[in-house]
């Protein structure tokens, strides 16, 4: 091997690592990520009901203790947080009928004192017949909040009129205590494999990656070719080594910049939300409930579900994949002159890569299906469908294996490829050569 | 150990619709300066890309040293200056030669030192400023030729190889660029340079070769190219200009070839057979009032001329560029 290979990679890659926009995009990437999933965390918390519908008063105009129920039921409530000091705890007004209009004006109006009351409850006759609550207050226009009044209600409704029919108390008394909650778990021919969605995940964050890797440090490749050619320098440095070396270091300088910002970007990323989410969560509130739906750091939910094997197998394909398109898009750079001609060079590469993305969707609903395996042996598709279809399914090692050789072989006939190209494109100038030309250059090269 | 830095032979270049370079030989011996002289199109650019291993011949042998250029590291012994000269724009010029040198196998921290030496001897660091730090595309165009200059010689090269380096050069820049390769001659070095500009090449080189349409028309030393075709010029210079016997005797094609009318002398090319005695006794007889009539060598300029005119190329040609 070319040791020059590694002083074009060096290059490549310290005069990359070095530019401002990479400092900008390594550290703006993460920090809108891991943003964006801080903010979907607390929407997710503020999806449950607030504290708020424990600081009200509930006026109870029954000859039940419908009133009490619901109070002591509010404030046993996990998903509502810790109970706080006595002032925030449902008061209940045991009113007659007649005192109804009269204590719901004085309620109404101590509502509107600010840092009071939240709102009012009142529970009326119509309510233990099934029919109606009523709910005033600050908050009214929060559907959690409501909804979170109206199953109170509504499984205390249940439990009076349950009693009414002589059902025993201590049933009753079980039956309100049944929390569900559902967990779901991939299973596959070997048994067990973690959670379905964690799965996911993993395949589709490498999927995705690779996609970035490609499209961000593809176009860049294309760039820093077109820039040798324009700026000259192709020519001293084409005396001192041989285009194929160049088109190497390239290739391993720039793949070294993507991969050093990717691994930046999951480590940033982990780092921001394990720092954020505590922060938030506390603004939030900590029951137990919102504590365990707040997703973990995306880093180790994704390691969890991946065994070594998988790991090796996601950076083969990795590798390759990068390879293959790479090598295109320096191909694509030494054909042209200019930028507008590099993104109409470019352009089959990227029809290639976006037929392989655009069939994520139908892979993921069909993970084992005819065209799912089918893209899984074509060189220039199997790197980002496959890591999606191994966090999915399981997929046979033959095929595994077999796929990665396919596209190993693909990237080798790339290279070939694109050095014949590069040596003759790097010292072309002029107009843009047509495909006939082309190939005339890979036969003569 | 090889007496000739460049040893071609019979190589030949085609192209889809044309020839190249045909069956061209040529040896540069070690320590000259040699003129590779042509026309535009006449395959320079090809032969020294060739040379340098860019592009590979159909057929022929090109050796340096004494061993094919395709040996291992045999052209981190070259420097090379090409014609379409160009740095990274981005990149600090240290790092540009650092990483030039780096190909050619310099280890960095000796690059340093000589970077440093280099950027003295151009005054590119002084006192004041050092244009090291600076990005390439900060400098001024001379300063970057000069970068170009010294990333071309950084690693010290045996064989020095410029492809047409007085294009886009000032005069001050093109006389800095004339004494750096009397230097390089001096210190032992090889220098093979392209040019179409002929009073360069006569007075810098050594040895020239004249190609025209891939073909070599002739070569060797300037001073035995010059004597061949000596004896058949004559510089003549008359009092009272030209009169009508005299203009005769100019015409008369048994006497006189060519006939170049400068502004303060008339250079005649004699016929082939004829003798410049007979053609002194006939002026005088015609009455000539003769001023200067002077057996002269021609300049590189008009032989150039001569043999790549009597092949037809007219097209892109330049005597003084």
């Amino acid at each position: 091997m070319d040791k020059k290979i590694f002083i074009v990679a060096k290059r490549e890659y310290l005069e990359r690592v070095r530019s401002r926009w990479f400092v900008i995009m390594t550290l703006l990437v993460p920090a809108v990520i891991a943003g964006f999933v801080v903010l979907m965390a607390y929407i997710g918390t503020r999806g449950n009901a607030s504290n708020a519908v424990r600081h009200i008063t509930i006026i109870n105009a029954t000859d039940t203790d419908l009133g009490q129920r619901v109070a002591n039921a509010l404030i046993a409530d996990t998903t509502l947080g810790p109970i706080g000091n006595d002032s925030i705890r449902p008061r209940v007004l045991n009113v007659s009928a007649a005192d109804l209009a009269a204590t719901e004006q004085r309620v109404a109006a101590e509502v509107q004192i600010p840092n009071h009351i939240v709102g009012y409850l009142v529970i009326s006759d119509s309510t233990i017949a099934g029919k109606s609550v009523r709910y005033a207050g600050r908050n009214a226009s929060s559907v959690s909040d409501t909804d979170k009044l109206l199953s109170t209600v509504r499984e205390n409704v249940t439990m009076i009129r349950l009693q009414r029919e002589g059902v025993k108390p201590e049933i009753i008394n079980d039956m309100a205590r049944t929390r569900l909650r559902l967990t779901s778990e991939r299973l596959n021919e070997r048994g067990r494999s973690g959670s379905g969605a964690a799965g996911l995940f993993a395949g589709l964050v490498v999927g995705v990656m690779l996609l970035m890797l490609i499209l961000i440090h593809g176009q860049n490749i294309l760039r820093g070719v077109l820039e040798e050619k324009a700026t000259r320098v192709a020519e001293v440095v084409i005396s001192s080594v041989k285009p194929e070396s160049l088109l190497a270091g390239k290739v391993l300088g720039v793949g070294g910049v993507g991969l050093t910002q990717q691994i930046a970007w999951f480590a940033i990323t982990g780092y921001l939300i394990s720092f954020l989410m505590p922060i938030i969560m506390k603004g939030a509130k900590l029951g137990g409930a919102a504590a365990a739906a707040a997703p973990t750091s995306p880093v180790s939910s994704v390691l969890s579900t991946m065994s070594p094997m998988v790991i090796g197998v996601a950076v083969a394909y990795f590798i390759v994949g990068f390879v293959f398109y790479a090598t295109l898009y320096a191909a694509a750079g030494s054909m042209v002159n200019s930028e507008q001609e590099a993104q109409q060079a470019a352009a089959p590469v990227m029809v290639l890569i976006m037929s392989a993305w655009l069939c994520v969707n139908p892979v993921m609903l069909a993970p084992s299906g005819k065209l799912a395996v089918a893209l899984s042996w074509l060189p220039w598709s199997s790197p980002i469908i496959m890591p999606i279809r191994m966090g999915l399914t399981s997929v046979a090692p033959v095929e595994i294996v077999g796929s990665i050789i396919v596209a190993a072989v693909g990237s080798i006939f790339t290279i070939w490829l694109s050095a014949r190209i590069y040596r003759v494109g790097m010292l072309m100038y002029g107009k843009k050569p047509s495909f006939r030309e082309v190939a005339k250059w890979i036969r003569y090269a | 150990m090889s007496d000739l830095a460049i040893d071609i032979r019979n190589v030949v270049k085609r192209y889809e619709d044309h020839v190249a370079v045909r069956d061209l030989s040529l040896q540069v011996p070690r320590g000259s300066v040699y003129g590779l002289l042509g026309p535009n199109g006449a395959g320079k650019t090809t032969t020294i890309r060739m040379i340098l291993d860019i592009i590979l011949p159909d057929s022929g042998s090109i050796n340096l040293f004494g061993v094919a250029n395709t040996t291992n590291g045999v052209m981190d012994r070259v420097g090379y200056l090409p014609e379409e000269r160009g740095l990274y724009k981005k990149m600090q010029v240290r790092r540009v030669l650092l990483f030039l040198a780096e190909l050619k196998g310099i280890n960095p921290t000796d690059a340093a030192r000589r970077i440093d030496e280099w950027l003295d001897r151009f005054s590119l660091r002084t006192p004041e400023k050092d244009w090291g730090e600076a990005k390439v595309d900060e400098l001024s165009r001379g300063m970057q030729q000069k970068v170009q200059f010294i990333a071309t010689l950084l690693h010290d090269p045996e064989l020095v190889i410029l492809d047409e380096p007085f294009s886009g050069l000032d005069p001050i820049n093109a006389q800095a660029l004339k004494d750096a390769v009397l230097e390089l001659k001096r210190r032992g070095k090889t220098v093979i340079f392209s040019t179409h500009i002929m009073d360069n090449a006569e007075k810098m080189c050594d040895s020239v070769c004249i190609i025209a349409r891939g073909e070599k028309v002739l070569d060797g030393r300037v001073t035995d190219v010059k004597r061949a075709a000596s004896t058949r010029h004559v510089a003549l210079s008359l009092v009272g200009g030209v009169q009508n016997g005299v203009s005769e005797v100019l015409h008369d094609t048994s006497l006189v070839r060519k006939l170049d009318d400068n502004a303060n002398f008339m250079e005649l090319e004699l016929a082939p057979a004829a003798d410049s005695q007979v053609l002194l006794r006939r002026l005088l007889e015609a009455g000539a009032n003769i001023d200067r009539f002077e057996m002269m060598q021609p300049s590189l300029h008009q032989i150039f001329l001569q043999r790549v005119g009597a092949q037809g190329i007219e097209t892109g040609m330049s005597g003084h560029g």
